[in-house]
């Protein structure tokens, strides 16, 4: 009884230390830092007085082990990229020395901006993925959910809170509708979801200037030809310098939400029927059916989650950043979703830590051409390199095993 | 009237066959690809590496030829990427694509700023394929059918030859018929001692060529200059038409008529119907009936059994 007690007092002390640091360093005050190391030292205790035994020299082991091939990914990426930049006539040190300071320390605020709408997209995927389905089109849900936003935030005149929660719902639900188009053809004709809504998302993409031009973006009259008008002010969400004056002025809340969506959408996953009957049918269909578990009604419950998460990207930018509508407000959150998806290998609480660091490469490329001049698509290289690195874990057994053989193959005729 | 006849004219049909080639060459690599047994979602991205190569050639070469001939060798190397990932490191097919898009925009873009100062639009080049047009004599006089097919460019003469090469090359040649059974009966072709992983190889690496030639048509054909986005989801429209195509070249090639003449029509109708309609209700035409195409023709044609499916074998060597 004392030890479930204790470990209950643990519980919510990890919480409470967690979500202090979380909301301290992402308005960049990196004693926020310190506070998620405490946290992750008091969920150690957790686990030790709940269950009992393992030092914390095995579990320190087993973390490092998990973090392994991602690490080794990254340093290979970054020598390789260092490679090219030579090759091009570039100094790798100087870029790569402002591409760290530029993401991790001077533009960390800008990181977490870019991050926020990529922990949205990328659930979305690694919710679709869960169930063997690739949501490719996440883009085009990122703009069905920014217009509803818009549209709504232009109208809605409710106390914050209320009105704020009402846009996040309704655009995510519009977002989840566009997605019903290929969820149904995937179940009703078998049509593959990379194609739809690959196409459905050109086509949301193309169908914003329509909207745009309705909502005060009319290139006649305005003065900013395709930008609708500023949302209300009412439907702005919160901006931590309202209680941490050291942050920066557009620094908004919605990282907080995207790690909350995160955090649930780990749990609906792991911890529900739902969830489950996701999984099982991502996993082996034949299987999953065999058990009762109908293949048709998860597809639908994934893709149009997927889209519903995916919009959210869109509301977030709306509602947090930009606070209006223009052509290019997504810069390929979308597409970006599916690369933290899948560095993240699915799971929704990796996304928030590969989304971080891929929105940290984008901040810190930024800053490193606007000081070194040396051009920031490097990142977008050494992006895809460390995504092919760590997607291709195989590739290390690989070369391991052709070494083994040829030095088998070298003993053998030695020995002959 | 006069609108109809402005649109619905031999012009119209001309414009299906140019805007119909680059798919149809992407189309007629995937279907080969898939007939090997892998998916290949990284046409787009093959295209793009194509298109950028060919122009780049092009530019410091000269010869509009010698372009076409990287665009061609730079896709090829490009797809075998996808092949090494997907073939001998078993990774899941679509995830290997869709990492392989992002590689082609992060490498394309990167050159782009070293060689041009900026993303967007490269300078344009001087000579380009289309210089080369040729009206075949005789044939190019019969009315309607003559400038359709026979007063063209050269990719696409190429590309009416490769569809009927390919068809010829899957039914009747030893190498085909080997990729056939590599994606249909992987097993069955290793025990008559002929191995998948080369049969796959070969499927993605004929892929990678067709998405170059089609990325050079697309650069250095139609065009005079390389556009970022400019391929605009067709890679993804010649997976459809692929599908929509049952897997055959033929089939794909049809499919891929339709495809542009959606283009081509959607084009017209913009010029036709001006400001009544918005200009992006007639752009996102070609994106729905893709839509449309795959859902209803999808049930008709089979997949390749083992398409998608990874194959791992340990050889006795």
């Amino acid at each position: 009884m004392q030890n479930n007690s204790l470990s209950k007092i643990l519980i919510i002390l990890m919480i409470l230390t967690g979500i202090a640091g979380i909301v301290l360093w992402s308005a960049s005050y990196f004693i926020g830092i310190i506070f998620i190391a405490a946290a992750l030292v008091l969920y150690y205790f957790y686990k030790r007085s709940a269950e009992g035994g393992e030092s914390a020299g095995a579990w320190a082991k087993g973390f490092i082990k998990t973090l392994y091939i991602p690490v080794f990914g990254i340093i290979a990426a970054i020598i390789l990229g260092g490679i090219i930049m030579i090759i091009t006539g570039n100094d790798p040190v100087v870029a790569y020395k402002a591409l760290f300071y530029g993401g991790f320390v001077r533009s960390w605020h800008i990181s977490i901006l870019n991050a926020v709408p990529l922990i949205f997209t990328g659930l979305s995927v690694a919710f679709a993925f869960q169930a063997g389905l690739f949501n490719i089109g996440a883009e085009g849900q990122f703009y069905i959910g920014s217009m509803m936003a818009t549209w709504l935030g232009l109208r809605l005149g409710m106390p914050p809170v209320f009105s704020i929660f009402i846009i996040f719902i309704v655009s995510g639900l519009a977002a989840a509708a566009y997605n019903i188009v290929p969820a149904a053809l995937k179940v009703k004709t078998g049509a593959h979801e990379v194609i739809t809504t690959m196409m459905l998302a050109h086509v949301a993409r193309h169908l914003s200037p329509i909207f745009i031009r309705g909502n005060g973006g009319d290139p006649a009259s305005s003065t900013h030809a395709y930008v609708t008008d500023d949302i209300l002010e009412n439907n702005f969400l919160p901006i931590f310098k309202d209680f941490l004056p050291n942050a920066n002025y557009r620094l908004h809340v919605g990282i907080l939400i995207a790690i909350a969506v995160a955090v649930l959408v780990y749990y609906i996953l792991y911890y529900t029927r739902i969830g489950f009957e996701v999984r099982a049918v991502g996993q082996n269909p034949n299987a999953a059916r065999a058990q009762g578990i109908s293949i048709g009604k998860n597809i639908m419950i994934a893709l149009l989650f997927a889209g519903f998460l995916s919009g959210l990207a869109g509301v977030n930018q709306v509602v947090g950043l930009d606070h209006k509508m223009f052509q290019n407000l997504s810069a390929g959150y979308g597409w970006n979703g599916i690369s933290v998806a899948i560095l993240a290998s699915n799971n929704p609480i990796g996304v928030i830590f590969t989304s971080i660091l891929w929105g940290a490469l984008d901040a810190g490329g930024q800053y490193m051409t606007r000081t070194t001049q040396i051009p920031n698509s490097i990142v977008e290289i050494i992006k895809g390199i460390i995504l092919f690195l760590i997607v291709a874990r195989y590739i290390y057994t690989y070369f391991g095993n052709r070494m083994k053989k040829r030095r088998i193959d070298r003993k053998i005729k030695e020995a002959v | 009237m006069e609108v109809l006849a402005q649109i619905f004219n031999t012009e119209l049909l001309v414009a299906t066959i140019r805007l119909s080639t680059p798919i149809t060459l992407a189309a007629v690599g995937a279907t080969i690809c898939e007939r090997s047994g892998v998916v290949n979602i990284a046409m787009e991205g093959m295209m793009i590496v194509g298109a950028f190569t060919g122009l780049i050639g092009a530019m410091f070469t000269g010869d509009p030829w010698l372009g076409l001939l990287f665009a061609v060798l730079a896709g090829g190397v490009f797809s075998l990427l996808h092949a090494f990932a997907t073939v001998s490191l078993h990774l899941e097919h679509v995830v290997s694509g869709a990492v392989l898009n992002i590689l082609a925009f992060g490498i394309v873009r990167y050159m782009m700023v070293m060689i041009f100062g900026h993303p967007g639009t490269t300078d344009p080049i001087r000579f380009s394929l289309k210089n080369y047009q040729w009206a075949i004599p005789g044939l190019s006089k019969i009315p309607v059918l003559g400038p359709i097919f026979f007063n063209q460019t050269p990719i696409i003469y190429f590309s009416f030859l490769l569809i009927i090469f390919f068809t010829f090359f899957l039914k009747k040649t030893k190498l085909g018929l080997h990729i056939k059974a590599a994606g249909e009966h992987p097993l069955a072709l290793e025990t008559i001692g002929v191995s998948v992983y080369k049969m796959r190889y070969t499927g993605v690496f004929i892929s990678g060529m067709m998405a170059g030639l089609a990325g050079a048509y697309l650069s250095i054909e139609n065009a005079v200059s390389f556009t970022e986005g400019m391929s605009s989801g067709r890679g993804f429209i010649a997976m459809a038409a692929m599908i929509s195509g049952g897997w055959t070249p033929i089939g794909a090639f049809i499919a891929s008529l339709f495809f542009g003449f959606a283009d081509a029509l959607q084009v017209r109708l913009q010029v036709a119907l001006e400001l009544s309609i918005p200009e992006e209700l007639f752009i996102i035409l070609p994106y729905v009936l893709t839509v449309v195409a795959v859902a209803g023709l999808v049930r008709k044609s089979r997949a390749p059994k083992a398409d998608g499916v990874d194959f791992m074998i340990e050889r006795p060597e």
